[in-house]
C-alpha cells in the first residue's frame, strides 16, 4: 500500500447544478470532489460527465456508505464497485467517514455516531485493513459531526482518530465546520481537539456550513461562518499547506458564491501559513 | 453478538421506528440527538423518492406524495448502501395507496424504469445491418433457436393508460386496449415507446430466453397464423433499428 503525498490546492465539490460550469468552462479550482456512490453505477451519463471532469482537473473520491464502523462487517459488492470507480477515475485520493451507516438488516443513508470504546475501535481498524487491502491504497477518514454521544464512551473522538491513524496508516480528512458543530453539541474545545490530532496525517480539510440551534445541525446549505474561519486559520497556521474545499449540498449557490468562498480560504491560509 | 453490534441493532431500529422506547441509560438529551438522525433519515429517503419520482408527485399533489413516500419508507427500509434503490417497489406501494387511481402506479413505474435505465451497463448495439450479417448463414434450424440479448436497463409491462400522456401532461387518458410500455436507453437519455399488447408480449418472452419462433408461435396465437408471420418480421426491424438489441444470444 502507498503513502499519500500532500497535496496543496482549493477545490469544489462537484454537485449537478455546476455540471455545465465544470464541463464548457474553465473553474479556477485545484481539484474537484465527488460523492463516490453518485459515480458508482453500471454506466451512462454521470460517468461520462465524472471522465470529462477528470480529463480537466484531479479528482477527489468521497464517501459516505463504505461504514467502517460496522460491527456487522463490510459490504463486498460496494468495496467492488468502488474499487472499479478508484481504477477507472486515478483519484487523488479516495476518502469516507469515522461512522457507520448499516447493520445486517438495513441502511440509514446517514452518518451514525460509534460509541467511542476499545471495541469499536478494533472494529474499525479491522474494517479499514480490509477496505485498503481491497482497494490497494491507503485511505483518509473524516471526522463526523454528531448529535449524541454515548454512555459507554472511553475516550475522546481526538483521542479515537490518533490511535485509528496510527493503527492503519490511514490518513485523516479533517471537517473543520464538524470540529464546530460537535464542540457545541457535546461541550468541548474545538481547539482541544485540533490539538489532539496528529497534524502531520491530516491531507484534507473541509469547511461547510452548519445551522445553529439548541442542537447545531450540519446542513451544508449556507456559507462557512466565522467561527469555523478562525478555527481554520488556527488549524493551518499548524498543519501548513494542506488540500482545503467548501462542500455546499443543499441550497446550492450559483459557482461564483463558492468560489469567492474559496479565495477567501486560500487568502487565510496564505496568511496563517507566511505567518 | 458483541456489545457494538448490539448498540449498533438498538439504535438503527430506533430511527426506524420512533415508538420504540429510549436505550437504558439514554437521557432526554440522547433522544434529542436521536430525533435529528431520525429526520436526516427519513429526509433522505423522501427527498431521493421525489427526486426519482417528480411527474407521479406533481400527480398526486404535495401532500399525498409526502404520505405515499412516507408510508413507503417506513414499510420499505431501505437495504442496499445506495440511495439509487430507495425507490424499488414503490410503483407497488402506489399501486396499494392509490388503487382507485391505477394511473398513479403506471407512472410511478414508468419513472422507476427510466431511472434505472439511466445508469444501466453500456452496451454496443446490434443494428439491422450487423444483425443481416450476423445471420447471414444462417439455415432454417438456425432461425428456428434464434434468440437475442436486448440492452441493459430494458424494462416493459402492461399499462392501461397512454403513458405519453401521463409522461408529459399528466392526463390519465384510458388507452381503448391494454398496450405495452417498453423502457430502454438511447445513447445517454433513457425513452419509452408504447407498443401493441401481443408486440409487448413476445418482446417479453424474448426478454426471458424464448427463441424468436416461439415468439412467433406466441404472435400467431394472439394475432392469428395469417397476420402473424408479417408482424414478426416488422416487429423485428423495429427493435433493431431503434437499438434495443445489443446482441445475438448464443
Amino acid at each position: 500500500m502507498t503513502s499519500i503525498a500532500p497535496f496543496h490546492g482549493f477545490g469544489l465539490g462537484l454537485r449537478r447544478t455546476h455540471y455545465a460550469d465544470f464541463l464548457e468552462g474553465d473553474v479556477p479550482v485545484d481539484f474537484v470532489e465527488v460523492i463516490s456512490e453518485n459515480y458508482m453505477v453500471e454506466g451512462g451519463k454521470p460517468l461520462r460527465i465524472l471522465e470529462q471532469v477528470r480529463a480537466k482537473h484531479p479528482v477527489i473520491l468521497h464517501g459516505v456508505s463504505l461504514s467502517i464502523g460496522s460491527a456487522h462487517g463490510m459490504d463486498h459488492d460496494y468495496l467492488a464497485k468502488l474499487k472499479a470507480l478508484i481504477d477507472r477515475i486515478e483519484p487523488l485520493w479516495a476518502s469516507d467517514h469515522l461512522c457507520w451507516t448499516h447493520n445486517s438488516a438495513h441502511n440509514s443513508h446517514d452518518l451514525l455516531p460509534l460509541p467511542l470504546t476499545r471495541e469499536a475501535l478494533e472494529v474499525v481498524c479491522e474494517n479499514i485493513d480490509r477496505a485498503q487491502t481491497a482497494l490497494g491504497r491507503v485511505m483518509l477518514f473524516e471526522n463526523p459531526s454528531s448529535y449524541l454521544t454515548f454512555p459507554e464512551d472511553e475516550m475522546a473522538e481526538w483521542e479515537f482518530l490518533s490511535e485509528m491513524a496510527r493503527r492503519t496508516g490511514c490518513y485523516l480528512l479533517l471537517d473543520v465546520n464538524n470540529v464546530h458543530v460537535s464542540a457545541q453539541n457535546h461541550g468541548f474545545s474545538a481547539q482541544d481537539y485540533i490539538a489532539g490530532l496528529p497534524l502531520d496525517r491530516v491531507r484534507q480539510i473541509h469547511l461547510a456550513g452548519h445551522t445553529p440551534g439548541e442542537i447545531v445541525i450540519d446542513t451544508h446549505d449556507r456559507e462557512v461562518c466565522g467561527e469555523v474561519w478562525a478555527l481554520y486559520a488556527e488549524t493551518v497556521a499548524r498543519t501548513g499547506p494542506v488540500a482545503t474545499m467548501i462542500e455546499r449540498d443543499d441550497k446550492i449557490p450559483p459557482l461564483a458564491e463558492l468560489l469567492g468562498e474559496l479565495d477567501h480560504a486560500r487568502a487565510l491560509a496564505a496568511q496563517r501559513i507566511a505567518a | 453478538m458483541s456489545a457494538l453490534a448490539q448498540v449498533q441493532d438498538a439504535m438503527l431500529a430506533r430511527i426506524l421506528d420512533e415508538d420504540l422506547p429510549l436505550l437504558p441509560g439514554w437521557t432526554p438529551r440522547h433522544a434529542a440527538g436521536l430525533a435529528v438522525y431520525r429526520n436526516n433519515y427519513r429526509s433522505a429517503l423522501v427527498e431521493a423518492l421525489r427526486s426519482t419520482f417528480e411527474r407521479t408527485a406533481r400527480l398526486v399533489g404535495e401532500d399525498s406524495f409526502e404520505r405515499a413516500a412516507a408510508h413507503h419508507v417506513i414499510t420499505h427500509p431501505p437495504t442496499s448502501w445506495t440511495l439509487d434503490l430507495a425507490g424499488e417497489g414503490f410503483d407497488a406501494t402506489c399501486a396499494q395507496l392509490f388503487a382507485q387511481d391505477p394511473e398513479v402506479a403506471e407512472l410511478a413505474w414508468l419513472e422507476w424504469a427510466m431511472h434505472r435505465a439511466f445508469v444501466a451497463r453500456d452496451a454496443a448495439r446490434l443494428d439491422g445491418a450487423g444483425f443481416a450479417a450476423a445471420t447471414a448463414s444462417y439455415g432454417d434450424a438456425d432461425w428456428a433457436g434464434l434468440r437475442l440479448r436486448f440492452v441493459p436497463g430494458i424494462a416493459l409491462r402492461t399499462l392501461r393508460h397512454d403513458v405519453k400522456r401521463l409522461w408529459s401532461d399528466r392526463d390519465a387518458h384510458l388507452l381503448e386496449e391494454v398496450a405495452c410500455c417498453i423502457v430502454w436507453r438511447e445513447g445517454e437519455r433513457p425513452v419509452f415507446q408504447q407498443v401493441p399488447l401481443p408486440e409487448g408480449e413476445a418482446l417479453s418472452a424474448m426478454e426471458r430466453g424464448a427463441s424468436f419462433a416461439e415468439a412467433c408461435e406466441l404472435l400467431s396465437g394472439l394475432l392469428g397464423e395469417d397476420e402473424a408471420p408479417a408482424a414478426a418480421g416488422a416487429m423485428l426491424a423495429r427493435w433493431l433499428a431503434e437499438g434495443l438489441v445489443e446482441t445475438l444470444a448464443q
